[in-house]
């Protein structure tokens, strides 16, 4: 319970004083009129998208690793992703704009539901999921979808494409407030979904047969589970699109850090990974301004090695 | 009538019965061995009386009420079952894995992770990852999880393979005890006729049927091992109620 706390506490306290950094730095005694338009208009929305997204990518990668017992599991293996940035660039190259100010983030919503539903259409078999199924559709799916995109963005010369590509790397540059609310319910309602679900992934990992001697319905379990990672992961694309690495890390790391009861996992790895991808953020706007870095980028290099070194001193994995 | 009752069971995983009209009942605080020979159908059976697979024709029924007529909950409170394999990939402690057992209750039971620990001797091992268990010792986890669970009933499928003779006579022993203590039926499938005469009752499977019943030292002959397990065995009384095996 102590880790859990200074988990949390470290985790505000870095949330709350990225707000001030980046190309300029904001004195928060003292920020004047133009500071606090800095804060309001451009940091303070993009800093809530980066927690909402880094938290959905967080909690999803620990119950998909769950659900699948695969360690090597994260959101994007489902295809959902790819389904995301298929839609959405096959949206730009036609000019699409039928949904004004929304129509990357709604092209990318309708894009993973689709793709999220095909992979549990296919997985689906004698009554219910199958974590081997579920798996091998994610990857077969993301292929298919992943060849067609690039098929998509090497034919075209559109001017949308361009933007769609930054978006589909990570792009947290068009964060505003009007996105805000909607994926908050999205991701929320995801996130509540897996946390009232969370005995039955803690018991679906021990296997479906003792999961169904503790009372659970497995079949009902993965489903409920299955739902809340794809209504997280698409929602996190839609807002920002694709940043890697936060969900298949995170949750090992968490794991090490806190044990593996989902119940404790599933809300730290939210916070972790939200403060990740803050903290990422932040360093992608300032180190090279005024261009920016994607943050999955930054993500993976500030995480990656901590990781790397958790692997090979601690056994994370639960090997001997 | 039995605590829990198999009647006329038939079930199938392709075209031909796997189980083919079988009945079978346990009565409370029985320590019961299902034995036979591999593809026989003990795990099928073992499924089906936990309520894992449904059969396609007869009843299951579990204090005279059908297993499919339980809530989920309720019927974890009664019955539990352990699987042959208990491959785990997340590394889990001792004390989380045993407090899975409290999941079907609403209200804490009396009876805690550190009392269910204790009584299975791995007090402490209580904050050590599963990983770093032999597999006698995980085995005895996932027992001290059902103890939690409460249920009366336990099944367990070859609890005893991959064990080393040591662990296999403390794990029985562990058993016999538990049943004393706590009243608990338990009904194991095991494919080891060296451990048939530790049982109360015996049951002999093959190929889906029942060959045989009753108090292991009735049951088990040369003529129905030989029927059983095809192979031709010597049965050598040694006193004391003991036997041993020679071929």
């Amino acid at each position: 319970m102590r880790r859990v706390a200074l988990i949390t506490t470290s985790a505000f306290f870095i949330v709350a004083v990225s707000l001030f950094i980046g190309p300029r730095i904001i004195n928060p005694f003292a920020m004047g009129a133009t500071g606090s338009r800095i804060i309001m208009s451009i940091r303070l929305p993009r800093l809530i998208i980066a927690m909402l997204m880094g938290s959905a990518l967080g909690a999803s990668g620990a119950v998909l690793q769950g659900i699948l017992r695969n360690p090597l599991a994260d959101p994007y293996v489902l295809g959902i992703s790819t389904g995301a940035a298929l839609v959405a660039s096959f949206g730009l190259l036609l000019g699409s704009s039928v949904f004004g100010y929304f129509t990357i983030p709604v092209l990318a919503f309708i894009g993973a539901v689709v793709a999220g539903i095909l992979v549990g259409a296919i997985g689906y078999k004698r009554g219910g999921l199958w974590p081997e199924r579920l798996l091998l559709a994610g990857v077969g799916l993301g292929f298919l979808f992943y060849a067609l995109l690039m098929l998509i963005l090497s034919i075209s010369t559109n001017e949308g494409i361009r933007r769609a590509l930054l978006w589909i790397f990570g792009d947290l540059s068009m964060s505003d407030w009007v996105l805000i609310p909607y994926g908050f319910v999205f991701i929320s309602a995801g996130f509540v979904l897996a946390l009232w679900r969370a005995k039955g992934l803690n018991a679906l990992m021990l296997g479906d047969e003792i999961a169904h001697s503790l009372g659970f319905s497995p079949n009902k379990e993965r489903t409920l589970l299955f739902l809340s990672v794809s209504l997280m992961t698409a929602s996190s694309v839609s807002l920002g699109g694709v940043v890697g690495f936060i969900g298949l890390v995170i949750p090992h790391i968490i794991r090490f850090l806190v044990g593996a009861d989902s119940r404790i996992l599933i809300p730290m790895s939210a916070i972790a990974g939200g403060t990740l991808l803050c903290v990422a953020d932040t360093i992608g706007r300032t180190v090279a301004a005024p261009m920016e870095l994607p943050s999955g980028i930054i993500t993976a290099i500030i995480g990656a090695p901590y990781f790397l070194y958790l692997l090979r001193k601690k056994g994370i994995l639960g090997e001997q | 009538m039995g605590i829990i009752e198999l009647r006329n069971i038939s079930f199938s995983y392709g075209v031909d019965n796997f189980i083919d009209d079988l009945s079978m009942s346990v009565d409370s605080g029985k320590f019961v061995g299902i034995i036979g020979a591999n593809g026989s159908g003990k795990s099928t059976l073992l499924k089906l009386t936990a309520g894992i697979l449904r059969p396609a024709a007869g009843r299951i029924l579990l204090w005279g009420k059908s297993i499919y007529d339980y809530r989920g909950k309720d019927r974890a409170k009664l019955l539990s079952y352990l699987p042959q394999l208990l491959d785990i990939s997340i590394p889990f402690t001792v004390k989380e894995l045993i407090s899975m057992g409290l999941y079907p209750y609403d209200i804490m039971p009396e009876l805690s992770p550190e009392e269910a620990v204790s009584m299975v001797g791995l007090e402490d091992k209580l904050f050590s990852p599963i990983s770093e268990l032999s597999g006698g010792e995980r085995r005895r986890v996932y027992i001290a999880m059902t103890l939690l669970q409460g249920a009366g009933i336990l099944l367990l499928d070859e609890p005893l393979a991959n064990l080393d003779v040591k662990y296999q006579i403390e794990f029985i022993r562990l058993l016999r005890e538990l049943r004393r203590e706590k009243d608990i039926s338990i009904i194991m499938a095991l494919h080891d006729i060296n451990m048939a005469f530790r049982f109360d009752e015996l049951y002999v499977i093959k190929e889906g049927r029942i060959i045989a019943s009753g108090v292991p030292s009735d049951v088990i002959t040369a003529e129905l091992l030989k029927e059983a397990f095809d192979i031709d065995l010597k049965i050598f009384d040694q006193g004391n109620g003991m036997v041993s095996f020679g071929y």
